[in-house]
């Protein structure tokens, strides 16, 4: 044959030898049996669970590292790494014994002093690690398995304060990588959780590889939350991250991906009705959207103006525009905690309901408004808080406040709600967020509803009835005591609107059928989650 | 007459060249605006449609249309009928008057950006070809603005203030603004060479005179095509920014932004993304045949083609 | 030839300190604390402040930019804020999809546009040069993602030929590769046809008048041949000139159809960095841009003179 042939020839035998054959589309089964494809809520940016908070990092953070103890369903704290626990009678001495045969990642045992180091970096992180703390005598390994932390003052909720899956979590670390400063990065991410994190895989902003972890002992107990076992059916997990939901519901359906956090809900109809997914609420907790308005400048330094838009506002509006039609996501809130949770409360919460959009803007007149502009940040690349934003403008506009929309991004808009200058001059008026339901479910991490002035969360609100009503919670020693003070905290803040709720929505999660054990909760829990 | 030399040569074309007369007769042209059309169909038609869209633009609030940054959260996602022509969006606002105010953003956009692209790349490029000293720093800044990619620019500079349209005909000048410069300083380069360049200096014109009455007029055709390249360019650039995050912001309606805002629901509403897509496709299109009829009209060299 | 690609590179110099200046300042100046994102919602001024500091963001401009140009001069682009991971790690991984996705949309718009451009200029004025034109029009009249879109929905999700999104890398096999890879290329190139299509077009008409080209007609040598051995070469230099300013319009293009299409590759990356001030990223990554852009200048230069005998430099 002549040269131009042959070479052609050689060729393509070179491309089919180099393909391995033409390979199987990506929905084949067989070796991707055992590997689970979740989309997470976001990027998993960085990987260190005491230094950077976000939500994403610590929902990974749970596959890695253990916790001592851990809520359950029921948001009862249980034991998991600990074994068992002792506190003086003066409530002043804790004890712990760690459970036996607990490993790290690398080989090494769980040693006390790897938990001692451990607490000590979350302490300095945590609020209320921070507040253990401050009244802390000591904190030490006893022996190999024995820690104790003697305090000057009884703090009774500290089994919470280990067991809660508000971030950060008690993470336990080697005592090596724990010495690192709290407000730096560390490298490594060794732990002793039921999954190894595979760093060489890591692609941040695209993909993160979790590995099973052999050496792991579970509990005996039925998992539950972040109690009981944890027992992982599949050998790897990959997070595969996707920037656009059309893209993850496409990947959904064409089975390139397992399990996806959170689908839009306006794409959930599409996922209902492909027989092979399930689409089902996430996480029982959901979120509570907010606004907080700057007590420190005019106007929201007017009381009598902050209660005029609470007055107004319409929270129908604002939860729609965050999930869409389905009813089944959204509650109106007449107050700051989690709906359907033991402290749940609406006292004092009518003026959410009055939607009274003429009353308002004659409050506001009355009130002395000069018409100084309000400075809205609203970040355009978070879904939530721009929602909301453009709910906010029209709010604002019609009771006759002069806007000043500032569409940034939420980078910008973390920086600058932070500085307490005068809104002209790179201050601020008022800010959108959201926070999940699982962090406010009582005063204890949840610094949003603070009003101690400076110390206060952005936005600054002072009212003492509101911190005298939090002190009496914490001192509260039963639950119908708990349940006044709660009662008196809701009222106050709505009073001196500390910020301004927009209801309370859920999300859905959806996965593929051949998908076994899916949970809700505040945070996806991937033990006992096997694929078929 | 033209020579369409990319077919065959046959008899016909000899024949026709024996048999021309001393005196050219002249073709018959139609007169008028309709003449016009007929010799110039890409002008014709590019023209008349952009003409329609300003006219939306100009229009807007006589055309049937509510406020368009009305929300009404609970009638989202409503699909075209009687109540909303194009449907409604995410937060029950009405595509019909966004698609209609938001011909006014997006010309804005557009123009705005070939206008002050142009106007900016005209003065460096000029100052760049006739002064010889700065060339070769002005070039190397050049250099260096084009090799940031425009998009990342673009998000950068809104990062840096808050999005708004103002920001986004900023950034995306700046973006364009280099190649102006490039194309000007070429031609300028080319014409300083010109024996009727050299002849007025040697007369003694200074140089403002040089610029205004021999460089400038020659420059004109190039820019003017360039421009609607560029208009038609930033058009899209808008929509890719709002699709990112980093446009304009939803209160104020633009074609890019409507579909930036619907796009993950295009699975199940498409229609929020359809009607300003075909509006801005339409719009692209008919300022890009613009372009081409001008080029070919402007320049004599390439008349002779088409 | 050579010493003109020497003082080429040392005129480049200039060009990339300044760019690295220019994106520097710019960052230093645009309000948004990575710290704050960092801290997270729980945390005190305090706290922020001690993680500015842990990242050296609290020292002066002049120091930061001194330490970071002569660390980058040692070929250490520094690590990432939020990741930890050195800067040049992050920015291999993520090269080969984005390098993928460029080869074969230039590979798909180059063979495509080309040959429209030909057969649209030997047919000018027929009904085909003006389809032809307006379906290269209207690759660059719609907006990036929408075509990605529907292209995604039509061969991926209904037809099921093609994968929806992802990336697989071509040691896994050259036709996993190529088969995520087609409709991002399709969907970026057609901005890209559109362009060489007309260039081509444009050019070659101006080629075809040329007297040569009317000698060899006479002559007899058969139409094939003086549209692609005598015409095209010769309508060459414009084309390349676009197809090299075209790689720039791509990165941008890239940047979409890599979130549309969930391509792991360096637009995403680079407009994450952004939104989050991860600033050794976004300044590693534009001197990167700057680099390949200046490379590829210099490279559409060296091709002139092969295709132009008469260019010296």
């Amino acid at each position: 044959m002549d040269r131009r042939t042959f070479l052609i020839s050689a060729g393509t035998a070179a491309l089919v030898a180099s393909t391995g054959g033409l390979s199987a589309p990506a929905l084949s089964q067989g070796a991707n049996a055992k590997v689970l494809r979740f989309v997470p809520q976001a990027n998993l940016a960085n990987f260190d669970p005491i230094w950077g908070t976000q939500y994403v990092v610590r929902n990974a953070a749970a596959l890695v590292w253990d916790t001592l103890y851990g809520v359950d369903e029921n948001l009862v704290p249980q034991r998991q790494m600990v074994e068992s626990e002792e506190v003086s009678a003066d409530g002043l001495t804790w004890t712990f014994k760690l459970r036996p045969g607990l490993k790290f990642h690398d080989g090494e045992p769980v040693l006390a002093k790897d938990v001692v180091q451990s607490l000590k970096r979350w302490a300095a992180r945590d609020p209320m690690g921070i507040m253990i703390v401050a009244q802390q005598q000591e904190l030490t390994a006893v022996d190999d398995r024995t820690w104790k932390w003697v305090l000057k003052k009884p703090f009774p909720k500290m089994i919470l304060a280990l067991a809660k899956n508000n971030a950060p979590c008690s993470f336990i670390m080697p005592e090596r990588i724990a010495q690192t400063d709290p407000f730096k990065q560390i490298t490594e991410y060794i732990g002793s959780g039921p999954m190894k994190f595979n760093k060489g895989e890591w692609v941040p902003g695209a993909k993160a590889v979790f590995e099973k972890f052999d050496a792991y002992v579970p509990r005996a107990e039925k998992a539950s939350w972040l109690a009981g076992g944890k027992n992982m059916l599949v050998n790897r997990i990959e997070w595969v991250i996707m920037p656009d939901p059309a893209t993850a519901a496409a990947a959904l359906q064409n089975g390139e991906v397992d399990w996806w956090e959170n689908p839009i809900s306006d794409l959930v109809p599409v996922l209902r009705r492909n027989s092979n997914i399930n689409v089902d609420i996430s996480d029982p907790l959901g979120n509570i959207g907010a606004f907080r308005m700057n007590h420190l400048f005019a106007p929201f330094d007017n009381p009598k103006i902050r209660r005029a838009v609470l007055m107004a506002m319409n929270q129908e509006d604002y939860m729609r525009a965050i999930v869409g039609d389905d009813n089944k996501l959204w509650k109106p809130l007449p107050g700051f905690f989690t709906p359907d949770t033991p402290l749940y409360t609406e006292a004092g919460g009518d003026i959410l309901k009055r939607k009274n959009i003429a009353e308002a803007r004659k409050m506001i007149q009355e009130a002395g408004y000069k018409g100084e502009p309000v400075v809205c940040l609203i970040a355009q690349d978070q879904p939530n808080t721009k929602a909301m934003g453009d709910v906010t403008v029209d709010l604002l506009k019609k009771i006759g406040l002069n806007v000043d929309f500032v569409a940034t991004d939420w980078g910008t808009v973390g920086a600058r709600r932070a500085q307490k200058t005068p809104p002209g001059q790179g201050g601020w008026n008022m800010f959108h967020t959201w926070h999940a339901g699982a962090d406010c479910l009582n005063p204890s991490s949840y610094t949003a509803i603070r009003a101690n002035g400076d110390k206060a969360w952005f936005g600054w609100p002072t009212s003492k009835p509101v911190e005298d009503a939090i002190v009496e919670w914490f001192d509260a020693k039963d639950l119908p005591a708990e349940k006044t003070a709660m009662a008196k905290l809701n009222t106050a803040a709505l009073e001196d609107v500390v910020y301004a709720p927009t209801g309370f929505f859920l999300g859905y999660q959806a996965w593929r059928k051949n998908v076994t054990g899916v949970t809700k909760g505040p945070l996806p829990f991937f033990w006992n989650v096997g694929k078929a | 007459m033209r020579d369409n030399l990319a077919r065959p040569l046959t008899e016909q074309d000899v024949v026709v060249a024996r048999e021309l007369p001393d005196i050219l007769e002249p073709k018959k042209r139609r007169s008028g605006l309709v003449g016009f059309a007929f010799r110039h169909p890409a002008i014709a038609v590019g023209g008349g449609v952009l003409l329609i869209m300003f006219l939306i633009a100009l229009l807007a609030p006589l055309l049937g249309t509510v406020d368009p940054s009305a929300i009404a959260p609970s009638k989202r996602t409503r699909a075209p009928s009687a109540d909303f022509w194009f449907g409604s969006d995410m937060l029950g606002r009405d595509i019909y008057s966004r698609v209609m105010y938001g011909a006014r953003v997006s010309l804005t956009v557009g123009f705005g950006v070939a206008f002050f692209a142009s106007l900016i790349g005209l003065v460096i490029g000029l100052v760049s070809g006739m002064v010889r000293w700065s060339d070769g720093i002005i070039m190397r800044v050049i250099d260096g603005m084009m090799s940031i990619p425009p998009i990342l620019l673009a998000i950068a500079l809104m990062a840096l203030t808050r999005g708004s349209m103002g920001n986004v005909i900023l950034a995306i000048t700046i973006a364009e603004a280099p190649r102006v410069a490039r194309l000007v300083r070429g031609v300028v380069l080319s014409l300083r060479e010109q024996p009727y360049v050299d002849a007025a200096i040697a007369a003694g014109t200074r140089m403002p005179k040089l610029i205004f009455r021999h460089i400038l007029p020659n420059m004109l055709a190039p820019i003017i095509v360039q421009a609607t390249y560029i208009c038609a360019s930033a058009m899209i650039t808008e929509s890719i920014l709002s699709f990112i995050g980093a446009g304009i912001p939803p209160s104020t309606p633009s074609w890019g932004n409507i579909m930036a805002e619907g796009r993950s629901l295009w699975q199940v509403k498409p229609f929020i993304i359809f009607f300003p897509a075909i509006f801005l496709s339409l719009t692209v299109l008919a300022v890009n045949l613009l372009g081409d009829g001008l080029r070919d009209a402007l320049d004599p060299r390439m008349a002779k083609r088409i | 030839m050579f010493g003109f690609i020497f003082r080429r590179i040392l005129t480049t110099i200039p060009v990339m300190g300044f760019v690295a200046l220019f994106v520097f300042s710019l960052l230093y100046i645009a309000p948004g604390d990575p710290a704050a994102v960092i801290a997270g919602d729980q945390a005190t001024p305090e706290d922020v402040a001690k993680i500015r500091a842990g990242l050296g963001l609290d020292r002066p401009f002049l120091v930061r930019f001194a330490e970071w140009f002569f660390r980058v001069m040692q070929g250490d682009l520094g690590t990432s804020i939020f990741t930890g991971l050195p800067v040049s790690q992050m920015i291999a991984q993520r090269i080969e999809p984005t390098l993928s996705l460029m080869v074969v949309t230039l590979f798909i718009a180059i063979f495509v546009a080309i040959p429209m451009g030909v057969v649209a200029a030997w047919k000018c004025d027929t009904w085909i040069d003006r389809v032809v034109m307006s379906f290269a029009v209207l690759g660059f009249s719609v907006p990036v993602f929408v075509i990605g879109y529907l292209l995604a929905y039509a061969f991926a999700l209904q037809l099921d030929w093609l994968p929806v999104q992802g990336y697989r890398p071509i040691k896994n096999g050259v036709w996993p590769w190529f088969e995520n890879l087609i409709l991002p290329a399709v969907t970026l190139g057609f901005v890209y046809i559109a362009l060489i299509a007309r260039i081509t077009r444009a050019s070659m008409l101006e080629v075809l008048q040329q007297d040569y080209i009317r000698t060899a007609r006479a002559k007899g040598v058969s139409q094939k041949s003086i549209l692609f051995l005598h015409a095209l070469k010769n309508a060459a230099i414009p084309i390349v000139t676009v197809i090299g300013i075209g790689v720039a319009l791509l990165i941008g293009g890239a940047v979409v159809t890599e979130s549309v299409f969930a391509i792991p590759g360096l637009g995403r990356l680079t407009v994450d960095a952004i939104l989050r001030r991860d600033y050794p990223i976004i300044q590693g990554v534009v001197l990167m841009f700057s680099f390949v852009y200046v490379l590829i200048n210099l490279l559409v230069d060296v091709l002139y003179t092969l295709l132009d005998p008469r260019i010296r430099y």
